[in-house]
């Protein structure tokens, strides 16, 4: 039998890998003390869709519950998670998940996440543990070679400010924005008459580099003092992540957010080996104000395919193989407890010795069991 | 490792050759490469594909820049950056029937390759059509009865009149684009720079 496009069957290096992903987050994140929260797969599609959340509906697995509502497979964590932090009690500000997420994409169908958030947290404090949780564990993992990425999404927001567009105007321009599509960025802009943004705006396609692109735009933004605090917060998490690890940290200061709900500092960590997406994520207090909470929050979550691919680091155990039969298969048993290092099989065939590294069998001799090795 | 560049084959593999030239960059290796698909200077890997396979190949970061006509990027909608347009490869889609045509008092039939873009433009009128999918030879569709008319790319129209078709309606004007993967623009920055800016330059861009 087929499976739908982006289902699949598994086995093998890949899935202990991803076993291993998800224990080893567990075993870091706890450590930090982040306290584990999960949600339904099944939600409401207006939990997503809200005007906060903004996602698209054509991109969930979705459906008509008996009563007419849509209800879709979970397709962000985040989004769940502010729906169901919004409830516990204040007290608690870290939180860790791992799971599923279903978007009916060009990857397939279902990704796996891992990943925190923190909320009622001072914001520095949020964004910092945040990244260093990730470096913390993405060490554990023995994963090295990746860049971290900064950029804010104020920065677009504020230099907008003064065009008064309307909704669409600025979807399409942060759309070719976020294409990088410097013609059209120019136009649009150009068109409104303020050809001294548009130029400003072309030019922020291109700012994405190492630190020297802050040095180069504290100058060019001397007179504005938000803007200035934004490259300040930016250049302080790079002074820590350089003064913790030997990790690359760049800037784009023309990233724009793929979601409404971002409204702050966004990280993401592109692996060196293919450039894909190991983690994303970034601050989103707005997201909490549709859930009447005046507060910070701020998260990441690692694809954790991603991450099961680049593993290396997995040993596959030794086998040993204890030949047994019917009659003395408790003394296999009782012997398997001596091999710790060993994944340990009790078979009754001698054949199948010659696919083991270590073989055994029980004997008997003088009306006693005894285990050889062969 | 060689950055690597995706090109359209075909009509705008000679173009683009042709615009590298121009910057003054060696090509010998790449106008004599004969059928191989794959071909290695001294600066790039050069890889050669269909355009939407170009897209592809980009958005996976097979190749970490691509040059394709900016209709496969409407209707494929990559996941990719789109920086800039090159200077050739200019065209525009159409909408053509047969000469003297009259619309029929039905829902129009449209034949096309490109059904996002047909779709969206006759959507934006207001119009509610049928689409059919061809693969190509879409001229074909209005003379043997398919269809009522085509939507496809015109650069001089000369396949148009021959095949006794007349324009209808042009819309959306394209060129040939830049794209990048949205990883190794960023990690590559300083492989793929140089080239970016030549290819930056030699478009003229004026913005």
């Amino acid at each position: 039998m087929f499976l739908p496009a982006g289902s699949q069957d598994e086995t093998g290096t890949l899935l202990v890998n991803r076993a291993k992903a998800y224990e080893t987050f567990r075993y870091v994140t706890e450590k930090r003390n982040f306290k584990q929260i999960s949600t339904p797969a099944i939600e409401y599609a207006s939990t997503f869709t809200n005007r906060i959340a903004g996602m698209n509906l054509n991109e969930m697995m979705k459906w008509f519950n008996k009563e007419g509502e849509i209800e879709v497979l979970r397709p962000d964590w985040t989004t769940a998670i502010a729906r169901a932090v919004a409830k516990q009690p204040i007290h608690q500000q870290k939180w860790s998940y791992q799971g599923s997420v279903f978007r009916i994409d060009k990857d397939g169908t279902e990704s796996r996440q891992a990943g925190i958030e923190i909320v009622h947290a001072n914001s520095v404090l949020g964004e910092r543990e945040c990244m260093l949780t990730a470096i913390d564990y993405l060490k554990s993992l023995h994963i090295d070679k990746y860049v971290i990425e900064l950029g804010h999404t104020e920065i677009f927001d504020i230099l907008i400010q003064s065009l008064k567009l309307d909704t669409t105007q600025e979807d399409l321009l942060r759309t070719a924005m976020h294409d990088k599509r410097r013609d059209v960025v120019y136009q649009l802009v150009n068109n409104t008459g303020n050809s001294e943004i548009a130029n400003h705006l072309t030019e922020l396609t291109e700012a994405y580099g190492n630190k020297d692109i802050i040095t180069k735009y504290q100058d060019l933004w001397s007179d504005n003092d938000e803007l200035l605090q934004i490259l300040e917060n930016l250049n302080n998490m790079i002074e820590l992540i350089e003064a913790t690890t030997d990790l690359e940290v760049i800037v784009d200061l023309g990233r724009v957010k793929n979601l409404p709900y971002y409204d702050g500092m966004m990280f993401r960590g592109f692996l060196k080996k293919d450039g894909s997406t190991c983690f994303s994520g970034g601050r989103y207090d707005r997201l909490y104000k549709y859930y009447q909470q005046d507060t910070t929050a701020v998260g990441l979550a690692f694809d954790v395919d991603v991450l099961a691919s680049h593993m290396t680091d997995h040993k596959e155990k030794k086998r040993a193989c204890i030949i047994a039969s019917e009659k003395t298969h408790q003394v296999a048993e009782a012997f398997r407890n001596e091999l710790t290092d060993y994944i340990v099989e009790v078979s009754y065939d001698e054949q199948v010795t010659s696919t083991f590294d270590l073989c055994y069998k029980v004997m008997e001799q003088d009306n006693e069991y005894k285990v050889v090795k062969l | 490792m060689k950055p690597c560049i995706a090109l359209t084959k075909g009509r705008l593999e000679k173009q683009f050759l042709d615009f590298f030239e121009s910057l003054e960059f060696d090509m010998s290796s790449l106008k004599d490469k004969g059928r191989k698909l794959q071909v290695e200077t001294d600066d790039f890997l050069f890889v050669f594909a269909k355009g939407p396979d170009v897209a592809t190949y980009v958005e996976n970061g097979i190749a970490d820049l691509g040059i394709v006509g900016e209709d496969i990027l409407i209707e494929h909608q990559p996941d990719v950056y789109n920086l800039f347009p090159l200077p050739f490869g200019r065209c525009g889609m159409a909408v053509a029937t047969k000469k003297d045509f009259e619309w029929p008092q039905r829902k129009k039939r449209i034949a096309t390759s490109f059904t996002n873009i047909a779709k969206e433009h006759f959507m934006q009128k207001g119009e509610s059509v049928d689409i059919i999918k061809l693969e190509g030879s879409v001229e074909l569709a209005p003379i043997l009865g398919l269809a009522d008319a085509i939507v496809d790319i015109v650069e001089t129209g000369t396949t148009l009149k021959e095949n006794g078709l007349v324009i209808e309606e042009k819309f959306l004007a394209i060129s040939a684009r830049l794209i990048a993967n949205r990883s190794s623009l960023k990690i590559k920055k300083d492989q793929l720079n140089p080239v970016i800016e030549a290819f930056k330059e030699g478009a003229k861009l004026t913005c």
